[in-house]
């Protein structure tokens, strides 16, 4: 019986078992853990972390879901080498787990700055309910929370923390917030929502130190001004957990590099989710999208090959939905066209009167590149589609931002006939 | 499974579909009632008004569901006979979903920050928007292949 071993019990690595086992009853599954708990819903730690969800529904998979599905469970499991040559993963206590098929599933970690004492207590990533946990320990005993990176996660800690009465400063080395993520325009509007909600937003700042004994105890930026703050938060991004691949043979660049199969150079090895560099259907190149719905989507693709259905994946994208203090927001793809106005850029923008809704299309010779839409955000997925499918569209360019857009204006563009409008 | 199928040219834009989507999925099934509850119920269909015709929309349930796969919540799932599930309780309001669809199919609920979806009136195994619709606009039918 062939021997599936998934280094990963998150989004890819439950896509692909599930996958699996829809139609494979007889392959063996073992999914390899290095945290103490089943599979859970990684990107709601932010709304445990506010109080808006209570723990139990951090649950993804329960335990019964291994059970039922056969799938051999391993926590508190870390992988710190892959041995290719004898088809083997060697874990953190020597134990060597044999495989016929491996999937890389192991995701990414929070970049840590290097900068003197990031590493003293209280200073922490938001990654895993172990971090959230901490993080609410910490927040009964600092009345002041500071948070390095004004990016997404950074800002989900920063609201989050808000949440929970603390004073909770953002030092952003960049002049906006979710620069990432947004335009000008649109992350000024979010600046200035969460300065309203109490967040002080420090921009063009960065961290020079950690000050404390053991304990983080104030931090001092590069301006010379110390924060006493015993509780900061690492926002600065995530970078793929490639550790244990290093002498592996797989071939990695900012993640492990993949085909369109989700395989690796090596024919037995597979990768998906945070640490797979697979190609993005918009920007046309190779990258890493962390993001939850890539990795179910690559998990599955992966699992489709792994039992040899040569499916091909039509790539990753870019794609945030995120809210502040009741502005919501969705972004796609580019947010800013590296020449506006030339090689066939274009951005099309409206707003409202007073300025509470934003919507930015950005167009590379009539096809969608990428969108903001602010507090407005129904019928952006439509907009996703089309660009994902490359579709030209000048002939409706006028009424892609719209109010009264929505799907029936499209519905002859696409070469996938939508065949519901009789 | 049945799908919905919509003939805009059929379609007057009478808005009945949505109308008796919005009472039968509202706490007390009645119109005279359900027009005076704290949170009025909002239709999962709309209709949108266009020059070639008019088309109503709502969730297609589609095989491959990329709303489902885009949910952080695990509100959302799908079932080969049923359709798209969502379990409104879990929902956190994230929107991936509606980054997700590609059809704009679905409705966000700012009251209570959840997402409003067709569930093809499972409570009475029979879609509303299909049964009352005065022109046979909207038909629930085997899927076309």
């Amino acid at each position: 019986m062939k021997h599936l071993l998934i280094i990963g019990n998150s989004a890819a690595g439950i896509s692909c078992a599930e996958n699996i086992r829809k139609k494979d009853k007889e392959i063996k599954i073992t999914i390899l853990s290095k945290e103490d708990y089943t599979a859970y819903n990684r990107c709601l730690i932010s709304y445990y972390l506010s109080g808006d969800v209570k723990e139990d529904k951090l649950i993804y998979r329960a335990k019964d879901f291994y059970k039922d599905n056969a799938i051999e469970l391993l926590l508190n499991k870390k992988a710190i080498r892959i041995d290719a040559k004898k088809n083997q993963v060697v874990l953190e206590d020597k134990t060597r787990l044999d495989y016929d098929v491996l999937l890389v599933a192991n995701g990414a970690s929070p970049k840590f700055p290097e900068i003197k004492g990031i590493r003293k207590k209280g200073v922490l990533g938001f990654r895993t309910i172990a971090d959230t946990k901490e993080m609410l320990d910490m927040s009964l005993v600092s009345p002041v929370a500071c948070i390095l990176g004004g990016g997404l996660i950074g800002l989900k800690a920063a609201y989050g923390l808000k949440k929970r009465n603390l004073d909770v400063k953002v030092i952003v080395k960049s002049p906006q917030v979710l620069s990432q993520i947004l335009d000008k325009e649109s992350s000024e509007m979010f600046q200035r929502r969460l300065i309203e909600h109490g967040i002080e937003i420090l921009t063009g700042s960065d961290v020079q130190e950690v000050i404390g004994n053991g304990d983080c105890k104030a931090i001092k930026l590069d301006s010379g001004k110390v924060i006493a703050t015993s509780l900061v938060v690492v926002g600065k991004g995530v970078t793929p957990n490639t550790d244990l691949i290093e002498e592996s043979g797989i071939s990695f660049d900012e993640g492990i590099k993949v085909d369109e199969y989700m395989k690796t150079n090596i024919p037995t090895i597979y990768a998906a989710g945070d640490i797979a560099q697979a190609y993005d259907a918009i920007l046309e190149k190779a990258s890493v999208n962390a993001l939850w719905p890539n990795a179910v989507e690559q998990g599955m693709i992966a699992a489709r090959n792994i039992m040899g259905e040569n499916k091909k994946y039509a790539g990753s994208t870019g794609m945030n939905s995120v809210e502040f203090f009741g502005l919501p927001v969705i972004s796609f793809g580019m947010t800013r066209p590296p020449h506006p106005g030339e090689d066939g850029y274009e951005e099309i923008v409206t707003r409202d009167k007073r300025n509470t809704i934003y919507k930015k299309i950005i167009l590379k010779n009539n096809v969608i590149k990428g969108a903001i839409f602010v507090n407005k955000i129904e019928n952006i997925g439509i907009l996703l589609k089309l660009a994902k499918l490359k579709v030209d569209v000048s002939t409706i360019k006028d009424t892609l931002l719209r109010s009264d857009f929505n799907f029936s204006v499209t519905k002859d563009l696409h070469y996938e006939k939508e065949e519901f409008y009789l | 499974m049945k799908k919905l199928y919509y003939d805009p040219k059929k379609c007057t834009a009478c808005k009945t579909c949505e109308i008796v989507c919005a009472i039968g999925h509202s706490p007390s099934k009645d119109l005279y009632t359900a027009i005076v509850e704290d949170n009025v119920s909002l239709p999962s269909v709309r209709v949108y008004v266009g020059q070639e015709g008019n088309f109503p929309l709502a969730c297609r349930h589609c095989k491959d569901h990329p709303c489902v796969n885009a949910c952080i919540a695990s509100a959302l799932s799908y079932d080969t006979e049923k359709g798209l599930l969502f379990n409104k309780e879990k929902c956190v309001g994230c929107w991936m979903c509606v980054m997700a669809c590609p059809y704009g199919a679905v409705r966000t609920d700012k009251r209570d920050n959840k997402s409003v979806r067709c569930d093809l009136c499972a409570d009475i195994n029979d879609p509303r928007c299909a049964k009352n619709c005065p022109t046979k606009a909207i038909v629930y039918v085997e899927e076309k292949k």
